[in-house]
Parts: structure tokens; C-alpha cells; sequence
């Protein structure tokens, strides 16, 4: 029951396709899409800069540029590069992660309405972060903690759908069962807890990026350049699964091999954003939806796509969060209003085609 | 007189494109009405709006003279049943609990099932032969067998008026035969009304008093059967020359669809790779083992057709030799060498396979995916190259959907979709093809022109073809060899013209034949008759008989 998007590609004449040849290495390249990942990423440029200047001590674009290039000492150079610079960036790149995740477990399952929020992995990050705040421990090592946690549970949800292979909707199901799990233990260590904790458990889980330092941006840093571009390798696969898994094995795709090196991936990058910012709801979801109305279907080039739309999504909520409301609330909050009427809409497409 | 008629009736999907315009029909009463056209023409569609299930943009579908979509839905349930194409039946249910369902509109909230009831679910099991699986879950059954339950449903409805659409789609030859002789058998004692949607025109002259012929949303003839399947009807309405045989034995006629392809084409020489074999192989889905046993040497460079009845494991053996299935003990061997050593990459270069399951992703041109059958080729760094083209533009070509290059697959038809497959498959460059059923949801000039195009492919390129086939005629006519399964066993193998005899296929499928010459090849063509457990006598034309057509006058009384 795949929801149909509306794609725009033209129906009779040849897409912009470009055959780029460098020795051995050699693919074809759209240029449609190579374009529209610079139109995003000049955004994105414009947008992040946009919000250093906002704030409570606000600065013309000239004084953002000055504090950064380094020709400015003071107190500009410290808000600039201490406290808002680490706050964009973390928020762009952990929406990418997340929106790439969401790319990933869509097109593995074949399933539109499946991201890592739903089946389970974030889930499982915030139950082990809340496990650590409420028992009092230190909180340096929370980072790793979530990461561990939703590395945990995507073992535990892969072991569990494994019946000599992985059925999507078999694999969709079990995420469902440990989501409903490790919400309802997540919500009873909160409840459990004394007021302080519960509260900065509560935080915690609704996603933010308020606090943002240099070494969540590290840390989100070494998490894409890693995954991104093994992601962006795994779409020539990903496309081949789209076509059934029959057909996949049949034109010679090791695919549980595959599988699996999708959902490692998909994982990684959604336990490494959950690591940073807490579980920021429905980027992963509503993405790819995005990405693929506009740019067609998931390929390499429209997963940098989704990637950069999400950096544009998260990095848009939060300025939304902290700026434009009376009271600065949490980025997970404002994507959370964004997003769940657009699952409901999404349904409600996929209802009415059934 | 008649009870259901369609007024000028126009239906659409919600786009601007209406599927039907301005349709007449007359339902004859107590006849069979076959409903015949080429994929996508609205023979499905007009069913639906026959049997209420879709309201017309503009007209009426009457039903004795009341707009039928004013009237409630039990009160038209009572009049008439409607079976969809592959119906879904709830997990777990049993035949009888599915049968008991048909008599939802004779009952009320709250009441129990009444003696009326209960005696209508048992001449409905009992019609459709179903009495002893009666406890047996729906989910179970064979093909065969579940469409006699799905039909007994629809007869503990108790209607006067029938609407099935493809009720044969999916079955084999005898179990199609006993489908067909069980609706005839029903017009005929009991003067039912029954309007058929099928893509068999042999299948609807055999059975029907009416045929309505449709192309593009409108009706192109109707009437009897020996007026309107004639071989300038069949080139109208499908776009397909055709021959008329006589079949002397049961005084019938059978069109038989003109190949474009030299079918007296011998074949190359044998090539020297391509060679599948299997010994002693034992293969099946989980522990259960479906094929037994089975020792087959396929012959390189010929076109062979495995056949069989439903669940002979014919799939399942294509499956083994496509290295989907993992043999449970023996061997499958691909020039020699266990298919199950082959690397994935290796194995996918020398073998492609054509199955009936691949989905279509959103969006996605037929280019793309033309291009996934080079994945064998490519690399993650290397993912794209000018063999890679040449091989996709040469597929297109061949299959002759180049003009769709950049549409997307989810917006061209059945047939042309099919012709897709087939090009990714060829763009897979492979010695040896592997086709799962080819044919089925094709009308007969897609059929011809599909299996047209797989015949060239082995006489011009010395491909190794094997085919699972579901039409017997067909298959004498474009195998070298042919292969018969049953029950998982290998029964015999040869060419058509030694091995399929009205004896083998007697014993083989239940279902007696008679041989005409292939007006083309002079080869014999095998057409299947009627069930041999039928009744013959029942299933004979003629009249309804007087009871009968008292029972429908009696029908008619009680709604006027």
C-alpha cells in the first residue's frame, strides 16, 4: 500500500540524466536533482546564517560574518561561535540524520509510514537516556547511553523478525510491539522518579537542541561522514529491493546481506542524532515524503536530497521554537505540531486508495 | 423480459477519463452471459456497476425496472450475488462459516440461524461438492478448491441473478472445466441467471448463450456465441487475427489466435552452456516438501514448458532452478555446477527469471527499472557504463517498449507492463530464462504477442527457455519440450506432439481433450473439454428444464 506520490518527472521526454565517467568509477548523475540539492543547500546556507543574527542579542549579518572570519574579538565572537554557531549546525545535521534514517527503513520496507521513531529505535534510546537520569548518573556519558540504547533494540527487533529472512511487515510489526514496550517502561521510570529528574527526563524526551556544544557538532559530524555517504552507495541497492524481493534476488542481490547493512546504517544514523538532540519526532517520517514529491523517486542523489531537507526542517522548527513563539519551547515540540496532522493527512491518502 | 439492465450507464474512477459511456445492456434471463474483451476495456467495471458495487455517473443499472442503487443493500443481496475477482477471505474461517456468510441478507441482527438457512448452506455445499471440506479452513484449500467454496458462498445467497467476475483466473485446466460445467449445470436445473466476466473466448463460447463483446468502455457485438466469436469479431475486438478450428468430437468451434512468429523455425545448434539439470531433487517451502525426487535434464538452447495441474509444483521446481528456493536434498545444477555454489553476481548473469510477484515502486520510468536487470554488472562504484545502455536500449527494443522509456510503470497498461519485465529480465543478458506463468492476467493478443516474442528470443539468440504454462495449446505450440508435474512428481517428458495425448491428459489433469491440428504448424493442438466427474448430462445444451423455468417465473413474480 505504497502512497502514491505525485511525482513531477516529465512523461515523455528523457529526465536530465548525465553519464559521469572517472576511470573505473563511473555512474549517471540527474542533473534535475544535482540542481536541486544546491538550491536546498543555499537555503539551508541563508537560513543557518538568518539564525545567527536572532536572539535575544541580535546582530546585523555583517557582525555574524566579521565573528566568524575571526576580525571581531568579543562579546559577538563568543555568542557567534560559542553559543549559536554549535546550535545550527547541530540542529541541521541531526535533522539530516534523521531524515536519512527515515529514508532508509521507508524504501527497505517498502513501506510509507514506517520510520525509526515508530518501529522502535528511538524508543529504545529513550528509555536507556531516561534509565540513566533517573537513576542519577553522570550525565557526560548520556550520548553514548541513547546511542547504546537504540543500537540495542535494533538487534533485539532484527533477532526478532528473523524467520530465515526479514519480511517487512513482519519486521514493522515486532517495532510496533518493543515501541509499545519501551514507551510504556520509559513512561513508568518517569512517574517513578523525583520531580527534578522527571523533568529533565521529560526534556530529554521530547527533543532538543537548546544546549548544543562543539562536541555534539563532532560528534554529529563523524556520524555523517561515515554513514552518509555509505547510505548514498546503499540507494543503488535499496532501488533494486523497491522491485520485490524475488526480483531482488533473482538479478543476483545478496539481500538479507543487504537488508541488514541497511538497517545498520539506518540505525546508526538515527541512534547518533537521538545520541545528540533526544528524539525529535516525525523529521524521519514526513521527509522522504517531501524529498520524493519534489525530486522523484529515492535514489542516491534524492537521499542527499531528504538529507538536506531535513537539516532545513529541524533547523526551521527550532529558529520557530525559539524565536517566533512567545515562550521558546523545545524543537521536538513545534515538528511534533508539524508533523503528526501530516501523518494523519498521509493515512488518510493511504485510506482512501485501499 | 428482462431483470437487470444497464440504461446508457457512463462510470468512471474519479477521473476525467470515463472507463464506460453511455453502455446499454439487456441481462437475457435464465441465460449464461459472457462478458469478453482485451485488458483495461471495463468488463470488470461494468460487473460492478451491474452488481450495485458502483453508481453510475450518468444512467441506471435497473433491476426489474427500480433503480438499483436506490433500493437497500439486502433487499438487491437477495436478488442478486455478485463474486469479485480473487475475493479475501477472513484468517481462519472455514468453508462453512464462509458459506453461512452468503446468507447475511435472509437474516436479521440477532437471529439465529434459521432451518431455511441451515438448508440453504447445505445444498450450496453440497452444488459446489464441498460438503466433506466443510470444517476446513478457507485458507488451506487449493485454488480449485477455495473458488467452489467462494461460489458456494455466493449460491447459500439464493439469488436468481449471478454475477462472477474471472471466476476461472487461477485454475487449472480441470478445475477451470468444473467451474464452468458446476455454472452451466446451475443455469440449466435451476434457471439461474449468470453473467460471466472472462478473458478465455473458448472458455465463454463453451459456456455462455450470450456473449457481449466490449472494447475501450463499449459493447462491439453481442448475441449468441457461433455469431459473435468469429475471426472478424476476434480482430475487432482483440486486435488479433484468429482461425476457426472445428473440433468434430463435441461439435464445437475454437478460435485459435494467429502467432506473427516463424514457428516452423528450427532451432540454432545447441549451445554450449545454459544447461540445467536436477537429480534426485527434493524441494518445497519450510519443511513441507512440495517436489519429490525429481530427475529432469533440460536441453540447452530449446524452449521448454513445464505443466501440470495447480499445486504439481511446477513454480516450485522454476523457483529451485532460480536458486530461490534452496534444495532440501539433491542436487539443481547449472552447467554442471550446483546452482546453490554459484556466486549471486555469476549465477544472475547466466540466469534471469520472469515471476509473477515484483512490485512496482512509485514513480519509478521504465528505463529504471529496465536498468535494475543490470544490477549483476555493476558496482557501487561503477554504476552505470556504456554496456549497461546498450544492453537496456537493445531490451527495450526488443520488447518493442521504447516509445515508453520515460513514462512511469505505474502509469502503462497490463500488457505493456508485462513486456517490461520481460525487458529487464533480457537486460540481464543471460543464457538461460526462466518465465513464471508469462501469460496470466494477459488478454489473448497480449498472450501471443508475449509468448511471439520469447520464441524469437530462443530461434534468433539460442537462449535456454523454460516456461511454466498454463494453456495446453499454447504450449504445444511453442515447446520443444515439455515437461508434465503432478503431485510434485515428474510424470513424463518429450515433445508436445509425443507427449500430450488425450490419455495423458486424462490422467494427468482429470479432464477429457480433443486433438485439432494447429492451423499454423500442423502440429496438434490439445483443447481441453469438460470435467471428466462432471455431469455430462446436466452440462449438455439445450433448454432449462420445465421445473426450472417455473422456478424462475415464480422469481420473477415475487419481485414485481
Amino acid at each position: 500500500m505504497m502512497a502514491r506520490s505525485t511525482s513531477p518527472s516529465p512523461e515523455t521526454t528523457p529526465p536530465s540524466v548525465r553519464f559521469v565517467q572517472l576511470g573505473e568509477v563511473a555512474f549517471r548523475v540527474n542533473t534535475r536533482v544535482l540542481s536541486m540539492i544546491g538550491v536546498a543547500l543555499v537555503v539551508l546556507v541563508a537560513l543557518g546564517a538568518w539564525a545567527l543574527t536572532l536572539g535575544s542579542f541580535r546582530l546585523s549579518l555583517q557582525a555574524v560574518i566579521d565573528a566568524l572570519t575571526g576580525a571581531h574579538a568579543g562579546d559577538a565572537r563568543f555568542i557567534v561561535r560559542d553559543l549559536r554557531l554549535p546550535r545550527v549546525l547541530t540542529a541541521s545535521f541531526v535533522g539530516a540524520a534523521l531524515a536519512m534514517s527515515g529514508a532508509i527503513f521507508q524504501g527497505l520496507v517498502r513501506n510509507p509510514l514506517v520510520s525509526p521513531d515508530i518501529i522502535g529505535v528511538n524508543a529504545g534510546a529513550s528509555f536507556a537516556a531516561v534509565f540513566w537520569i533517573v537513576t542519577g548518573q553522570p550525565s557526560p556519558l548520556l550520548p553514548l547511553i541513547a546511542f547504546a540504547g537504540a543500537v540495542t533494540t535494533t538487534a533485539a527487533i532484527y533477532l526478532l523478525s528473523w524467520r530465515g529472512n526479514i519480511a517487512g511487515p513482519r519486521l514493522i510489526l515486532v517495532g510496533i510491539g518493543v515501541n509499545a514496550i519501551l514507551t510504556a517502561l520509559t513512561t513508568g521510570l518517569v512517574v517513578r522518579a523525583n520531580i527534578y529528574e522527571a523533568s529533565r527526563a521529560l526534556h530529554w524526551t521530547t527533543g532538543s537542541v537548546y544546549a548544543a556544544t562543539w562536541g555534539d557538532v563532532r560528534v554529529m559530524v563523524v556520524v555523517l561522514a561515515v554513514l552518509a555517504p555509505v547510505g548514498v552507495g546503499l540507494m543503488w541497492a535499496l532501488r533494486v529491493i523497491q522491485v520485490g524481493d524475488t526480483t531482488a534476488r533473482s538479478v543476483g542481490l545478496p539481500l538479507e546481506r543487504t537488508r541488514l547493512a541497511l538497517i545498520l546504517v539506518g540505525c546508526a544514523l538515527s541512534a547518533g542524532a537521538v545520541a545528540v538532540a533526544g528524539p525529535i519526532g516525525f523529521v524521519a517520517l514526513m521527509v522522504p515524503h517531501i524529498a520524493r514529491m519534489i525530486a522523484g523517486p529515492m535514489s542516491g542523489g534524492v537521499f542527499i536530497v531528504t538529507g538536506v531537507l531535513g537539516a532545513l526542517l529541524v533547523l526551521g522548527a527550532d529558529m520557530v521554537g525559539q524565536h517566533a513563539l512567545p515562550v521558546s519551547v523545545p524543537v521536538g515540540v513545534v515538528t511534533g505540531a508539524v508533523g503528526a496532522p501530516y501523518f494523519l493527512f498521509l493515512l488518510y491518502r493511504a485510506n482512501t486508495r485501499v | 423480459m428482462t431483470r437487470l439492465h444497464a440504461d446508457e450507464i457512463t462510470l468512471s474512477y474519479g477521473g476525467p477519463q470515463a472507463v464506460i459511456r453511455d453502455l446499454t445492456l439487456k441481462v437475457p434471463d435464465g441465460a449464461v452471459t459472457a462478458i469478453i474483451g482485451p485488458n483495461g476495456c471495463g468488463k470488470s467495471t461494468l460487473l460492478r456497476a451491474l452488481g450495485r458495487l458502483m453508481a453510475p455517473q450518468r444512467g441506471a443499472v435497473l433491476l426489474d425496472g427500480h433503480t438499483i442503487h436506490r433500493q437497500s443493500t439486502k433487499e438487491v443481496a437477495r436478488q442478486l450475488g455478485l463474486l469479485p475477482q480473487q475475493p479475501t477471505a477472513p484468517d481462519a474461517i472455514t468453508v462453512e462459516e464462509l458459506v453461512r456468510r452468503g446468507r447475511y441478507p435472509h437474516q436479521s441482527i440477532l437471529q439465529p440461524l434459521s432451518r431455511e438457512d441451515r438448508a440453504a448452506v447445505e445444498r450450496a455445499l453440497e452444488i459446489t461438492g464441498m460438503t466433506d471440506l466443510r470444517r476446513h479452513p478457507v485458507d488451506e484449500l487449493s485454488g480449485g478448491q477455495r473458488q467452489r467454496a467462494w461460489i458456494a458462498m455466493a449460491l447459500a445467497q439464493e439469488t436468481p441473478l449471478l454475477l462472477l467476475d474471472e471466476p476461472t483466473t487461477y485454475l487449472d485446466i480441470a478445475h477451470q472445466q468444473e467451474i464452468l460445467s458446476l455454472l452451466r449445470r446451475l443455469n440449466r436445473t435451476e434457471g439461474r441467471t449468470i453473467v460471466l466476466v472472462l478473458h478465455d473466448v473458448n472458455a465463454a463460447a463453451q459456456v455462455s448463450d450470450h456473449v457481449v463483446a466490449m472494447r475501450d468502455g463499449a459493447i462491439v457485438a453481442e448475441g449468441p456465441p457461433e455469431r459473435v466469436v468469429t475471426p472478424e469479431m476476434m480482430e475487432t475486438v482483440f486486435g488479433i487475427a484468429c482461425d476457426i478450428v472445428y473440433v468434430p468430437e463435441t461439435d464445437r468451434l475454437v478460435s485459435v489466435p494467429r502467432s506473427s512468429a516463424a514457428l516452423t523455425a528450427e532451432p540454432l545448434p545447441t549451445p554450449p552452456i545454459g544447461r540445467l539439470r536436477c537429480d534426485r531433487l527434493c524441494c518445497g517451502y519450510g519443511q513441507r516438501c512440495i517436489v519429490d525426487q525429481a530427475r529432469l535434464t533440460i536441453p540447452a538452447g530449446r524452449v521448454t514448458a513445464i505443466v501440470g495441474p495447480n499445486a504439481s509444483g511446477k513454480s516450485t521446481l522454476l523457483r529451485t532452478f532460480a536458486r530461490l528456493l534452496k534444495p532440501m536434498s539433491g542436487t539443481a545444477l547449472l552447467d554442471d555446477r550446483s546452482v546453490v555454489t554459484w556466486s549471486h553476481r555469476k549465477f544472475a548473469q547466466r540466469v534471469a527469471l520472469l515471476s509473477q510477484d515484483a512490485a512496482v515502486p512509485d514513480g519509478v520510468t521504465v528505463e529504471d527499472l529496465v536498468a535494475v536487470g543490470r544490477y549483476p554488472y555493476q558496482r557501487w562504484y561503477r554504476q552505470w557504463s556504456h554496456d549497461d545502455q546498450q544492453a537496456v536500449d537493445e531490451a527495450l527494443a526488443a520488447t518493442g517498449v521504447e516509445h515508453l522509456r520515460w513514462k512511469p510503470v505505474d502509469a502503462i497498461s497490463g500488457g505493456q507492463r508485462q513486456r517490461v519485465w520481460l525487458a529487464m529480465a533480457l537486460a540481464q543478458q543471460t543464457k538461460v530464462l526462466l518465465l513464471d506463468e508469462p501469460t496470466t492476467f494477459l488478454d489473448i493478443a497480449h498472450q501471443v504477442e508475449m509468448l511471439d516474442l520469447v520464441w524469437n528470443l530462443n530461434r534468433r539468440e539460442g537462449r535456454t527457455i523454460v516456461m511454466v504454462m498454463h494453456d495446453l495449446s499454447q504450449a504445444c505450440r511453442y515447446a520443444d519440450h515439455i515437461v508434465v508435474m503432478k503431485d510434485g512428481q515428474i510424470v513424463t517428458t518429450g515433445t508436445p506432439a509425443a507427449v500430450l495425448t488425450p490419455a495423458l491428459v486424462r490422467d494427468v489433469f482429470g479432464v477429457e481433450s480433443s486433438v485439432v491440428d494447429d492451423p499454423m504448424t500442423g502440429r496438434p493442438l490439445i483443447i481441453p473439454e469438460q470435467a471428466v466427474t462432471a455431469d455430462a448430462a446436466v452440462a449438455e445444451r439445450g433448454g432449462p428444464p420445465a421445473a426450472a423455468a417455473q422456478r424462475s417465473m415464480e422469481w420473477t413474480e415475487q419481485s414485481a
